[in-house]
């Protein structure tokens, strides 16, 4: 992967050498008398808005169009695809497919699903493969978790008893798909020889625990473009701190592929093999943190700040979870990447939850919650993170000028 | 009560595991607020292995090795009962086996407003679970607070 990787990219800068022709970057906005774009249009649009359910906070989506394998007229374009660093590949809820997309089929001839655990719950479905495109970025033949799928009605006992609630529905789900882009390629990192309650082979009748080839597993779509594809940006104005609502950015693809995802000299922070980072706060190093597009806050444990109050219409409400300082708090933490780079200077808000959740907006740079004492070791910093910045994703195996992923940077 | 040295608790443990195994090949009971044997009930039907026990003050902890690289771990108060569990690794522990009864609280959790798909926190009477993490990296526990030792740090507790 990584020198076909690499010889891309080395294609890639020769054609820009060659022609002056990847100016313009995007070549969505070119202005007279510029060249027309011979490089794909790499950057697609990204919103912070409430979601398909009119309620989401901190949410990130983007738009995908998927179409049958081979087929460049039985296609969907489909929105409100959540644009997720923290977990990897493309998986599209079946109620918003209108078209057919086929199932794997394992050598034995029993056909793939995914039981995909999330923190809150899981989500089933067949593996389906299909070409995709995002901005010019296109994927032939990628494999795609369809969840909620009728085709695959019945939840084997070992997927639900991985626990937590099932996530198959729209409603339940919170968006018409994930579009995960974390820095590593596929969702396992070991499924090829070990079982994990993720993976099953299905008869007509009944699923089972499966161990899966690499290639036929679900990965970050990314890595399978044919150019641009070893990492990601993702780039977000600063948001005011009381919040506001569409927030618009950019999801562009590739590093150091053409002159607008060029690195400069922005701060690379290695990530682990689980992809976390050391994160110090309040005194204390954690050495699980991370940062996540797919977190709607920044979740860490300070029992100095005080935590909000269900209101007495709603006394189990969720918002308990969340800080409600009575004025802002700006605090300092710093990030070390595995490779010891360190950043400096940083600070981030923590408002009120209740008075920012009041209003109508959908993004909010100061958005807090709590981590149960026994996450000591993490600070998870959620899409605020990205607010005001150009956050690059590397994958695993990437050679940028910048450094070798998987890292953030920013 | 008599706490045995862990090596030979260890021993024992496996050994009792074979046997409830042996004996009682179709026990599917809970572990959580259960007696200290399902412990080994646990072990025997997840193909796994207690990588250690631990005598902490006020408490002991089992820590079983999953063949999927997930670390489970239990926690028995000196009466004998399993007053906490806790997960981490890139995929959960079967649940349904871990926490038994209360397997149903967190599959029953309703999505609400606000919260994103990272995040648990449970508190359901004398249930409480919570759990974090990302893809490929899943963490998470359970306690049932009127079972808790006096004088055991809830921080102490994954």
């Amino acid at each position: 992967m990584v020198s076909v990787r690499a010889l891309k990219m080395g294609l890639c800068a020769l054609l820009c050498l060659s022609a002056a022709a990847c100016g313009g970057g995007s070549g969505r906005t070119l202005g007279n008398g510029s060249p027309p774009p011979t490089s794909t249009s790499n950057t697609a649009s990204v919103i912070v808005d409430n979601g398909p359910l009119n309620e989401s906070v901190n949410t990130l989506f983007t738009t995908v169009t998927v179409c049958v394998p081979g087929s460049t007229t039985n296609c969907q374009t489909i929105d409100h695809i959540q644009v997720d660093t923290g977990s990897y590949g493309l998986r599209i809820l079946a109620s918003v497919l209108t078209v057919t997309l086929p199932v794997e089929t394992l050598a034995s001839g029993n056909s793939l699903a995914e039981c995909t655990q999330f923190v809150d719950g899981f989500s089933w479905g067949p593996i389906v493969t299909a070409d995709i495109q995002i901005a010019g970025e296109t994927a032939h033949s990628l494999p795609v978790e369809s969840i909620g799928d009728s085709r695959f009605a019945n939840i084997p006992a070992e997927c639900s008893g991985t626990g937590g609630t099932e996530e198959d529905t729209v409603s339940t789900f919170g968006a018409n798909g994930i579009l995960g882009v974390g820095p590593f390629e596929l969702d396992c990192g070991d499924c090829d020889t070990v079982t994990h309650g993720l993976y099953f082979a299905c008869t007509a009748t009944s699923c089972t625990d499966t161990t899966v080839p690499d290639n036929m597993q679900v990965p970050n779509p990314v890595t399978h473009f044919a150019a641009d594809n070893n990492g990601v940006i993702v780039v977000l104005p600063s948001v005011a701190a009381g919040g506001a609502s569409d927030v618009m950015g950019s999801l562009i693809f590739g590093i150091d592929t053409q002159t607008d995802n060029a690195s400069g000299t922005q701060t690379v922070l290695t990530v682990n093999d689980e992809a976390e980072l050391a994160i110090t706060f309040n005194g204390q190093t954690l050495a699980n943190s991370f940062l996540d597009s797919g977190s709607n806050g920044i979740y860490f444990s300070d029992s100095s700040i005080v935590t909000c109050t269900a209101p007495p219409s709603d006394p189990t409400s969720q918002i308990v979870n969340f800080y409600c300082p009575t004025s802002t708090l700006t605090l300092p933490i710093t990030i070390q990447g595995t490779n010891g780079t360190m950043t400096n200077n940083l600070t981030f808000g923590v408002g009120n939850a209740i008075t920012m959740l009041d209003t109508n907006f959908d993004a909010f740079p100061q958005l807090a919650g709590t981590l149960p004492a026994g996450n000591a070791g993490t600070f998870d910093y959620g899409l605020p993170f990205f607010y005001g910045k150009r956050v690059a994703v590397a994958v695993e195996g990437a050679m940028t000028t910048a450094g070798t992923g998987p890292y953030f940077a920013f | 009560m008599p706490i045995p040295r862990s090596n030979d608790f260890k021993m024992a443990a496996l050994g009792l595991a074979a046997l409830v195994a042996a004996l009682m090949p179709h026990v599917a009971s809970a572990t959580l607020g259960q007696p200290e044997i399902t412990v080994q009930t646990d072990v025997a039907q997840a193909h796994a292995a207690i990588k250690y026990s631990e005598d902490r003050t006020g408490y002991r902890v089992h820590e079983i090795q999953m063949s999927s690289g997930t670390a489970v771990r239990e926690f028995v108060a000196p009466n004998g009962t399993v007053f906490a569990v806790a997960w981490q690794g890139p995929t959960r522990p079967d649940l349904r086996q871990l926490l038994g009864q209360y397997f149903d609280a967190f599959a029953s959790a309703p999505r609400t407003k606000f919260t994103d798909r990272r995040h648990v926190q449970i508190q359901q009477g004398d249930l409480v679970l919570q759990s974090g993490g990302h893809m490929r990296a899943l963490s998470g526990r359970a306690y049932l607070r009127s079972a808790v030792p006096s004088g055991v740090n809830l921080g102490d507790l994954h």
